[in-house]
């Protein structure tokens, strides 16, 4: 049951994604240009309101509706890959003008070229995967 | 192409900031998207990497969550005063300095998603997940990666409409 409301969820957050502008390629273009901040004041905002709210979180040890428990704020860890990862990310970021939650959202605004972008991603997504299985075969050989 | 009602950027924040910390408090989970591509990839690979976790069972809530978000597009576009357009086009600015031809186009956008799905993973996160939630968590590779996604971004817009 869980798991399905995030449907619901999903479909708050790309609405409120193409409100924000994060669904208009211009937008993309002009940030990177410095033409227009728009994308940059969403998360910077959002972050800050983020920022407190995980604070008061913590301090009054809010309890998650669904869970029943503290929520658990774990931070993603760092790795060797995460700067490199993060500038190939940019390019691609700049390049198809779209991120992987906005492209979903803008495919439903019928912006078409998202299909591109959208089969772009899983590819990418799968060639990561199955260079990290290589890897891990490789180094279980080399244990053996 | 469809035109949507865009609000102010500190308004747009300010939303998507109460957003975060209502998925927060009703589920307990933290916003991120990119993540939800690896269900995906789970149904049509048996690679142990798309398996692990929460997505030993390709219908998990990230999968669920990545539905929802064309709907919210759609919502997003219906409510907007315009008609809805189905169209290839990018707006004025990509418009200008992509091909014209359809392939071309895809083609170049393929190019843009595969970075952003290979990027993505290997930085552990896309912005929802490291600059908007990673962020708030004051957490400092995702703040790392933030930085990163923007220093990539401005290298390939600066090349593409400065040199192209």
């Amino acid at each position: 049951m869980k798991k399905y409301s995030f449907l619901l969820f999903g479909t708050l957050f790309g609405f409120l994604l193409s409100r924000a502008g994060a669904t208009t390629y211009d937008f993309y273009a002009k940030l990177f240009l410095f033409e227009d901040l728009q994308l940059l004041w969403i998360i910077a905002t959002a972050a800050t309101v983020g920022a407190i709210g995980v604070w008061l979180f913590k301090k009054f040890k809010v309890k998650s509706m669904m869970d029943q428990a503290p929520v658990a704020f774990i931070g993603k860890p760092n790795k060797p890959d995460l700067i490199p990862g993060s500038l190939i990310f940019g390019m691609g970021w700049g390049l198809a003008g779209a991120c992987p939650g906005t492209v979903l959202a803008m495919l439903g605004e019928g912006k078409m070229g998202a299909l591109f972008t959208i089969a772009g991603i899983i590819v990418g997504t799968f060639l990561y995967g199955v260079r990290v299985s290589v890897r891990q075969r490789k180094a279980a050989q080399g244990n053996a | 192409m469809t035109e949507v009602i865009v609000w102010e950027g500190w308004v747009g924040g300010l939303v998507i900031g109460a957003y975060l910390l209502f998925q927060w408090l009703v589920t307990g989970k933290t916003l991120g998207v990119s993540s939800g591509y690896n269900s995906v990839c789970s149904m049509v690979s048996k690679t142990d990497y798309f398996h692990k976790g929460i997505f030993g069972e390709a219908n998990n809530w990230k999968l669920w969550f990545i539905l929802g978000l064309p709907l919210g597009g759609f919502l997003s576009a219906v409510t907007s005063p315009g008609d809805v357009v189905m169209s290839f086009s990018l707006g004025e600015m990509y418009d200008s300095v992509f091909p014209e031809s359809l392939w071309a186009k895809g083609g170049v956008l393929l190019l843009g998603g595969i970075m952003i799905g290979y990027g993505s993973r290997m930085a552990g996160g896309c912005p929802s997940g490291h600059s908007i939630a990673g962020m708030s968590m004051l957490n400092p590779p995702s703040i790392l990666a933030s930085v990163g996604f923007f220093v990539g971004g401005i290298i390939m817009v600066q090349v593409l409409f400065g040199i192209l």
